[in-house]
């Protein structure tokens, strides 16, 4: 009946809202959250140094490691990323099965749940260092959300673009790496930029695994002086402080890239 | 009949709560992180276990009153005991000055003391002579405490002790740190690390487990004191150590 209406389709990311001029409401709303958190974060440490200020000297190694996982995670996804989105287009149906079947797999299992299976199950079996263990159960999952990315990037090129390549006489594999590609890098940009701030949250999971990073620093530190709230108060603030940080970097870098067009 | 009945249960309702209290015997919400054996532990059919939490049924028994135990996670036990989630922790807690001075603690009920445990490669029998290593130990315990006081040793914290065992047999610690009936069960007794670990050394520390209760709360600290007073008297404090920490 309706087969000729147009799908309306509903873009929401995981990562954070990125802030542009177009949506006001959001543009305002991000300065007050930015300013307001570096604000009632400076005022806390001053106006009550105990324990704000102890808990604040207390954690600067946690965010050292949440940016080192985020980080590693984030190049290796890419890397897992981009096989998985080229395999997921591949005509080839071995490889198109493969990707696919990772791809589900993946999804279908909480991030939480992932993070103790292939850090435990990587023990069992290879010596691999805490850090890297944790980096690459985050980069195993994500690297199934970014292959999404990447797939849906490289459907969004026009077909006319590797029909053209085709009769210019290139392999089907020239024309993904010299033509295809390329334009899709700058498509999945913007999204790539909101899987990372979903990555930097969601890093806080590998607290679990005794990596010491933000919110472990902070468990540690609330641990030992019991100021459960005034700890988690500081953990919350600094998050926020740094993915609203990034989301306003890519908020930039995303209207840079429109504006080159 | 019918109608004569339903007016009467409210009053019956307000008689049963008004007398009740003085008939049944007051509950108390206790909370413990049973993965603690064997002081606390979940066992085969789900119900928590364990030293501790037949030490205070007995305990109960003899003050007169009843438990009620809630299986909380370590870290964040305290923090629930400030929002009243639960009356007090059970969950072999050493009574420390720093605690002391946030929570009150009924009488020492057992003493215990932290010890090391090793892979069975390692020949250093003490925290001092394992420069440069990573020690684990569950966060917030008085064993995670004590590496944090030998320089040059890393203290990586966990959530459960059982995860810093299985990081050991995976190789990225070195040690672990925890009470020593609790590293007996995994040094000696479970049959996955039994051939691998060894427990390094005595006991390092000295330390008297409380029960923790709300600071203020000296009602109950009474109550919990008269109880630890009688099980202690009566010698079944000492049954159940031959049942659970032979």
């Amino acid at each position: 009946m309706h087969e000729n209406e147009a799908k309306k389709q509903i873009e929401v990311g995981d990562g954070a809202a990125i802030p542009t001029k177009k949506d006001l409401g959001l543009f305002t709303a991000w300065r007050i959250a930015f300013f307001g958190a570096i604000a009632v974060l400076g005022w806390l440490t001053y106006a009550k140094p105990d324990p704000y200020l102890t808990i604040l000297k207390f954690v600067p190694d946690g965010i050292v490691v949440t940016f080192k996982v985020t980080v590693g995670a984030i190049l290796l996804a890419l890397v897992i990323g981009l096989i998985a989105g080229l395999g997921r287009v591949a005509n080839n149906r071995l490889a198109n099965g493969l990707a696919s079947l990772y791809v589900e797999v993946i999804r279908g299992i909480p991030l939480l749940v992932q993070i103790f299976y292939i850090y435990y199950a990587l023990g069992r079996f290879v010596k691999v260092p805490d850090m890297l263990s944790a980096i690459i159960a985050m980069a195993v999952c994500y690297g199934a959300y970014m292959g999404e990315v990447f797939r849906a990037g490289i459907q969004s090129i026009p077909k006319g673009q590797m029909e053209a390549a085709l009769t210019l006489g290139m392999t089907r594999s020239q024309a993904m790496r010299h033509v295809v590609v390329p334009q899709a890098f700058k498509v999945v940009l913007p999204p790539v930029g909101n899987e990372f701030i979903a990555l930097l949250k969601d890093s806080s999971l590998v607290s679990i695994l005794a990596v010491a990073d933000l919110l472990r620093r902070g468990r540690e530190f609330a641990s030992e002086s019991f100021t459960y709230f005034e700890t988690y108060t500081v953990i919350a603030l600094i998050y926020l402080i740094i993915t609203l940080f990034f989301s306003k970097l890519i908020g930039i870098m995303e209207e840079r890239i429109n504006a080159g067009r | 009949m019918k109608k004569l009945l339903l007016l009467l249960l409210p009053v019956l309702a307000l008689t049963l709560s008004v007398v009740s209290p003085a008939l049944a015997a007051r509950t108390i919400t206790v909370a413990t992180d049973a993965t603690w054996p064997p002081m606390e532990m979940v066992d085969a059919n789900k119900n928590i276990v364990g030293y501790d939490i037949d030490f205070l049924n007995a305990a109960a028994k003899e003050a007169g009153f009843k438990v009620v135990f809630k299986n909380t996670a370590w870290d964040g036990i305290f923090a629930g005991l400030d929002s009243g989630q639960y009356d007090a922790v059970i969950s072999s807690v050493t009574i420390t000055p720093e605690r002391q001075k946030k929570y009150d603690f009924s009488l020492p009920y057992i003493d215990a003391g932290q010890i090391l445990v090793v892979p069975k490669s390692e020949r250093a029998t003490r925290l001092a002579d394992m420069k440069g290593k990573k020690i684990g130990a569950q966060i917030g315990t008085t064993g995670a405490f004590e590496i944090k006081k030998v320089n040059g040793v890393e203290l990586k914290t966990y959530d459960e002790i059982g995860l810093a065992f299985e990081d050991m047999a995976a190789g990225r610690i070195q040690g672990v740190v925890c009470d020593e009936p609790t590293a007996i069960i995994y040094a000696l007794q479970k049959k996955e690390y039994k051939a691998k670990f060894k427990i390094a050394g005595k006991p390092f520390t000295k330390e008297a487990y409380g029960i923790c209760v709300k600071k203020g709360n000296k009602e109950l600290v009474s109550l919990l004191n008269r109880g630890i007073t009688a099980v202690k008297k009566k010698k079944i404090d000492q049954q159940l150590k031959k049942k659970w920490l032979k």
